[in-house]
């Protein structure tokens, strides 16, 4: 087995009793980690909440090495870098602090995704008051910039950008040539039924180790 | 160098001349199948643990032969570089959902931080760096797929063929007797515990 992945802080978390979280998730940062209820965290998905509070709605299904959080400036190396960083040295300094920041920080640097919310592998999310509307599929190494806010059952193709600060409308789908079109197929509730049966059968075949970040 | 065996390499070397990363992430490894001589650079994951949960067969008494559940086989001399991720594609099969084993071939290089969902890749296919393998994509023999692809899903990709582009076209090819360079037999020598320099 791989070496524990951890570094820096251990977040304070808030769980549903109905999660799925697979023990080689790395959450990290030190503001609230909230995730809802029948959502799906697959091994090596990255949680780091460093810049703001993640919130992540109902049966979302966030897949192996996306990046929720984190800072603007590059979305892997945020991560070591933060633990380098003077004032959060200590877990036991970071979370303490972070009970008088949250009151002014938490808010324009978070992250929330809606209900039914599916960020595909290496797909980036980057803080800083983003946040991704329900049934909105993030492709495989799609990139959405600090500040975006992106609608409801969009569709990032793989490897698309949705630059910082950016609003995307609902239906849009967001191709990785910069191009957009709206999805005029009205097949939300048959797409948020699929995820819903995809979510039974992970729920089975992934072992959920919630204690461990507790 | 005085001790012939290093207590702990970077790869673990099995016996069948598989080289796996310690770094590697290798979940539900029962489900695994390495044909031999097979690459796993640090950071690859593999996801063993999604196994098909429909079975064909189930609905008709099902108690005939022990159920195969292999989410993910590799053939010889394949090459998974760094960040690579290998999952099983998974659909919705009459009404429920389930996912679909991966089967790869013999000589299939994959390129780093590439993510594979096909259905099947077949033998000889060099898949570049940061490659997109939709779901249920079927690659056949002697296929070369360039750096920054993006398959979609469900694609057939005919044998012989030089694949680019977002999304994936068929650009050219391979050449007459251009099927040397998809050889990984000395790719395999070059890494490991002791590598070998490459051969020129």
């Amino acid at each position: 087995m791989a070496p524990s992945a951890q570094s820096g802080p251990k977040p304070p978390v808030h769980f549903s009793s109905s999660l799925t979280i697979a023990e080689l998730a790395v959450l990290t940062g030190a503001h609230h980690i909230s995730i809802h209820s029948e959502s799906v965290i697959h091994p090596r998905a990255r949680l780091d909440s460093l810049a703001g509070r993640v919130t992540i709605g109902r049966r979302c299904v966030v897949h192996e090495r996306a990046m929720i959080g984190g800072s603007a400036s590059s979305g892997l190396t945020s991560a070591r870098s933060s633990v380098a960083s003077p004032g959060v040295l200590s877990p036991t300094a970071a979370v303490a602090g972070s009970g008088g920041e949250a009151s002014q920080s938490a808010t324009p640097q978070s992250v929330t995704l809606g209900d039914y919310v599916t960020v595909e592998v290496g797909a980036t999310i980057e803080a800083g008051g983003t946040a991704v509307g329900d049934g909105t599929v993030v492709g495989v190494g799609a990139r959405v910039g600090a500040g975006a806010v992106v609608g409801k059952h969009c569709t990032l193709t793989p490897q698309s950008v949705v630059s910082p600060g950016e609003v995307v409308p609902d239906f849009t789908v967001v191709l990785a040539n910069g191009m957009r079109r709206t999805d005029r197929r009205g097949m939300t509730e048959l797409k948020n039924k699929g995820l819903a049966r995809q979510i039974e059968v992970l729920r089975r075949l992934i072992s959920s180790k919630p204690a461990k970040f507790a | 160098m005085s001790s012939r065996r290093p207590p702990r390499g970077e790869y673990i070397e099995t016996d069948t001349g598989n080289k796996v990363a310690r770094k590697a992430t290798l979940v539900g490894t029962q489900n695994i199948m390495l044909g031999g001589k097979t690459v796993i650079q640090p950071d690859a994951i593999i996801r063993g643990d999604l196994v098909r949960t429909i079975h064909p067969s189930s609905q008709s008494g099902g108690n005939a032969a022990p159920q195969n559940n292999t989410a993910i086989s590799i053939g010889r001399y394949c090459f998974l570089s760094r960040n690579c991720c290998l999952r099983p594609p998974g659909r919705l099969y009459k009404g429920a959902f389930t996912y679909m084993p991966l089967r790869m071939g013999d000589h299939v290089f994959i390129g780093a931080g590439s993510v594979v969902q096909a259905a099947s890749i077949g033998s000889h296919v060099h898949i570049g760096a940061g490659s997109v393998i939709g779901e249920f994509a079927i690659i056949k023999d002697y296929v070369r797929i360039l750096d920054g692809t993006v398959v979609p899903p469900n694609m057939v990709i005919p044998s012989f063929s030089i694949v680019a582009g977002q999304p994936a076209r068929v650009i050219g090819e391979v050449p007459e007797g251009g099927h040397e360079a998809f050889e990984l037999r000395d790719l395999y020598k070059t890494v490991g515990n002791n590598p070998q320099p490459a051969p020129h």
